[in-house]
């Protein structure tokens, strides 16, 4: 079974801060990462690595959260290598392409700009619940609703495709045996034929999705669910770890302002 | 006390009927017993006491409010809790402990006191140590323990169950009609949909449906002791001594 948002539960300092740390950090991050110079990414990879650390997250499962985007990491590393304007190292005659000096400087600095994005937002999903990420997102659109944006109907509509998830897969591998039951094959014969075998699997699976959710749809107005004030189970509450937290990120922001002058 | 007066209810315009001038009154703290074969309208009738359908003609009343009032609404739901057959599509958290304080948090209550509902309620169907747990990696028993608490959190006067036993083993039926009577016995008025007899006979009353109307209503040694009439609509007759 696919584990969605890839959350481990634990039991450490990042695992406890308050989700609305996390996300908030994340984007802090991401900003800084995006305006940053060779030397500040070395500073940023660092004190990631500290965190993942921290987080008690091997190596491995680093790696294993750029594993999905290497396709499109090599392929930004490769553009930056081969399109680039400068002292050129190699050439690739008669192809009109060549490798430069600046293209591989380039192309190695923004490949690592976008794995820290990446392992930024996988420390969050990994020390995060979904619902705690979830109610996180609600608090920090909350101020929206003032201009109309309903906060909390999006953190429920989150939760409810995040709940879906798993049960569209279940439904799906009970109609596939079923199938199978009946003779169906999605194992063997051209890719044509298999392809439209899974396709037959398509429209049964979207009418029970329909149905699944009308159901859900009765179930939750039969809980006394409507627009309005609700509360949470969980309310969050900022402790010492948290603002802890703010002031490390608050430093690197005004570190690197500092040293871009 | 809820008062179903003349109800009739289609689906769709131009359909038939499927509930064709029901009238019954559900006193509080009662067990009540609706039993029918299928279509005979039980799962529509439910339907319209807390107010997830209204009636065409005809009127339902929960302690006084209309269900056809939008601004009691809010109130009917808290007081008449309503567990579906499946329950595999009534569970809305993403942990056990979330969904069960669903229910709570729409009704705007204090998260210490959403706590201490979620852990009574798990507590009380035998959930205790689930709480952490996604959904999808419970039984299907455990699932419908789970519906039943998400339900009881809301700490409703009225009780209605859509075949509360149904896909269970033995042992899991036992267990949820043993927190049927348990709720039962703490005061809360119980709108039970059964199939199979067995699981009604200790009802305080029960209801035969049939076509879209309500076909006899007594006790269940009155009702079970007209054995013909229940055989007609395609029901076995006595508990314990039916065909099943």
């Amino acid at each position: 079974m696919i584990r969605l948002g890839q959350y481990l539960p634990g039991d450490t300092i990042v695992h406890r801060l308050d989700p609305r740390v996390k996300i908030l950090s994340v984007v802090a991050l991401s900003l800084l990462i995006f305006a940053a110079t060779p030397v500040e990414i070395a500073l940023i990879s660092a004190f990631l690595a500290a965190v993942v650390r921290a987080a008690r997250m091997t190596p491995a499962q680093a790696a294993g959260a750029l594993r999905p985007v290497a396709v499109f990491m090599a392929m930004i590393f490769f553009v930056h290598l081969f399109f680039t304007e400068g002292q050129p190292l190699l050439s690739l005659a008669p192809l009109p392409v060549r490798i430069t000096q600046e293209g591989l400087l380039r192309g190695i600095y923004v490949t690592w700009q976008f794995a820290g994005l990446i392992l930024a937002a996988a420390v969050l999903t990994w020390s995060t619940s979904p619902s705690e990420l979830v109610g996180g997102i609600e608090r920090l659109l909350r101020p929206l609703s003032r201009v109309g944006i309903p906060s909390q109907d999006l953190a429920v509509m989150i939760a409810m495709a995040l709940r879906f998830m798993p049960m569209l897969l279940e439904e799906y591998d009970r109609l596939r045996m079923a199938q199978m039951a009946r003779g169906a094959d999605f194992t063997t014969g051209s890719l044509a034929l298999r392809t439209r075998a899974v396709a037959a699997l398509a429209v049964p699976l979207l009418l029970s999705a329909f149905h699944r959710a009308d159901e859900l749809a009765v179930a939750m107005e039969a809980r006394g669910y409507r627009r309005g004030p609700r509360t949470t189970l969980r309310e969050l509450v900022f402790s010492g770890h948290d603002l802890g937290a703010f002031a490390v990120i608050g430093i690197l922001i005004l570190a690197a302002m500092i040293i871009k002058g | 006390m809820i008062r179903v007066e003349n109800l009739i209810y289609r689906y769709d315009a131009g359909a038939p009927d499927c509930l064709r001038g029901v009238s019954l009154e559900i006193p509080e703290g009662i067990h009540t017993a609706l039993i029918g074969p299928n279509r005979s309208g039980k799962t529509t009738l439910i339907k319209h006491l807390n107010a997830l359908l209204f009636p065409a003609a005809g009127t339902v009343c929960v302690d006084g409010m209309m269900t056809t009032d939008a601004s009691s609404v809010r109130e009917i739901r808290r007081r008449v809790g309503m567990v579906f057959q499946n329950p595999e599509s009534q569970i809305v958290g993403m942990t056990v402990e979330e969904d069960v304080a669903f229910g709570p948090e729409n009704l705007a209550l204090p998260s210490a006191e959403i706590r201490r509902r979620v852990d009574a309620c798990l507590a009380m169907v035998g959930m205790k140590g689930f709480e952490k747990r996604a959904p999808h990696t419970l039984s299907g028993g455990e699932k419908r323990l789970l519906s039943i608490a998400g339900v009881v959190a809301m700490n409703p006067r009225y009780i209605a169950f859509d075949e509360p036993t149904a896909y269970l083993d033995p042992a899991g039926k036992q267990r949820v009609l043993e927190i049927i009577r348990r709720l039962n016995r703490e005061g809360m008025a119980i709108i039970h949909i059964a199939h199979d007899m067995r699981d009604v006979a200790e009802a305080h009353r029960v209801v035969v449906m049939d076509r879209g109307r309500v076909l006899l209503t007594g006790t269940p040694a009155e009702v079970f002791g007209q054995a013909e009439r229940l055989t007609a609509i395609g029901l076995d007759g006595l508990p314990g001594k039916g065909g099943r």
